[in-house]
């Protein structure tokens, strides 16, 4: 029996390769907002336009990574079975 | 990235760099744009009166009137980056009395624009604020000039100021005595 249901939603445990996948798509996609907001933006010569995009782009952004997806569970740690103990009674 | 919390603080932490980065971006780009338009101001003479103003009702100060027409077209002054255009119409003149010459500056109307459709200026009328002189008197004030100057104000970025329009020559005074 695995803890607390409740609190394993809340924690949203991911493997590790998960973790670096989602490490390198928060760093490309909040770059990458960046610049193709600042250039719709000056071409359409407007500041809503600008921000709004990176506003969404985050909110899709959060969508992505937040919840823990299968996708970041592909890869579990493999734990070793549990070893008997060698002490002497 | 364990968890969700830490998920959560990273994009937090990220996020404003990003958001610093694109208003730097946005504030340097202000130097792409050069507009400087041009205007017309034309001011007819102005007139001089005796009065009281309400804060000090016991001295004589001389009031001045100016009317004028301004026409201009500072639509190419708005750009993505601006946020309102603040416009003045100031009066410089010199004052002879005493030793020195000294110069004065008095603003004596203003608008604030804030859409590029009111950027079309055509306007006559009259001065907004009081156009009096310090030392109560404007007799020894031989003329005056007249400039509309403006003031771009963004929303993010530095603030730059240009004037549209000049008087060409010198407006002259003409005293009444009464109203």
């Amino acid at each position: 029996m695995s803890g607390n249901v409740l609190q394993e939603y809340l924690e949203g445990k991911i493997d590790f390769a998960g973790q670096k996948l989602v490490d390198d798509i928060v760093r490309i996609w909040l770059i990458a907002a960046t610049a193709i907001s600042f250039v719709a933006g000056f071409a359409l010569q407007s500041l809503l336009v600008t921000f709004s995009i990176l506003g969404l782009s985050t909110v899709a952004l959060l969508v992505v990574v937040i919840p823990p997806w299968p996708m970041f569970n592909r890869h579990p740690v493999k734990w070793l079975p549990v070893a008997e103990t060698k002490k002497s009674k | 990235m364990h968890s969700i919390f830490t998920r959560v603080n990273n994009i937090s932490a990220f996020l404003p760099s990003c958001t610093m980065a694109l208003l730097a971006c946005i504030a340097l780009s202000s130097f792409l744009f050069t507009a400087d338009p041009k205007g017309n101001l034309s001011i007819s003479p102005v007139r001089a009166f005796p009065s009281k103003t309400n804060r000090y009702p016991r001295r004589k100060q001389e009031m001045g009137f100016v009317n004028f027409n301004i026409s201009a077209d500072l639509t190419s002054l708005f750009h993505w980056k601006t946020k309102q255009l603040f416009l003045y119409l100031e009066a410089e003149y010199q004052n002879t009395q005493g030793i020195l010459c000294v110069n004065n500056t008095v603003v004596v109307w203003d608008r604030i624009v804030r859409r590029k459709e009111d950027a079309v200026i055509n306007f006559a009328g009259k001065n907004k604020y009081a156009f009096r002189e310090i030392s109560s008197s404007f007799k020894k004030v031989p003329s005056s000039h007249y400039s509309l100057k403006y003031n771009v104000m963004p929303y993010v970025g530095v603030l730059t100021y240009g004037e549209a329009a000049r008087t060409a020559e010198a407006v002259d005074f003409v005293w009444e005595e009464h109203v």
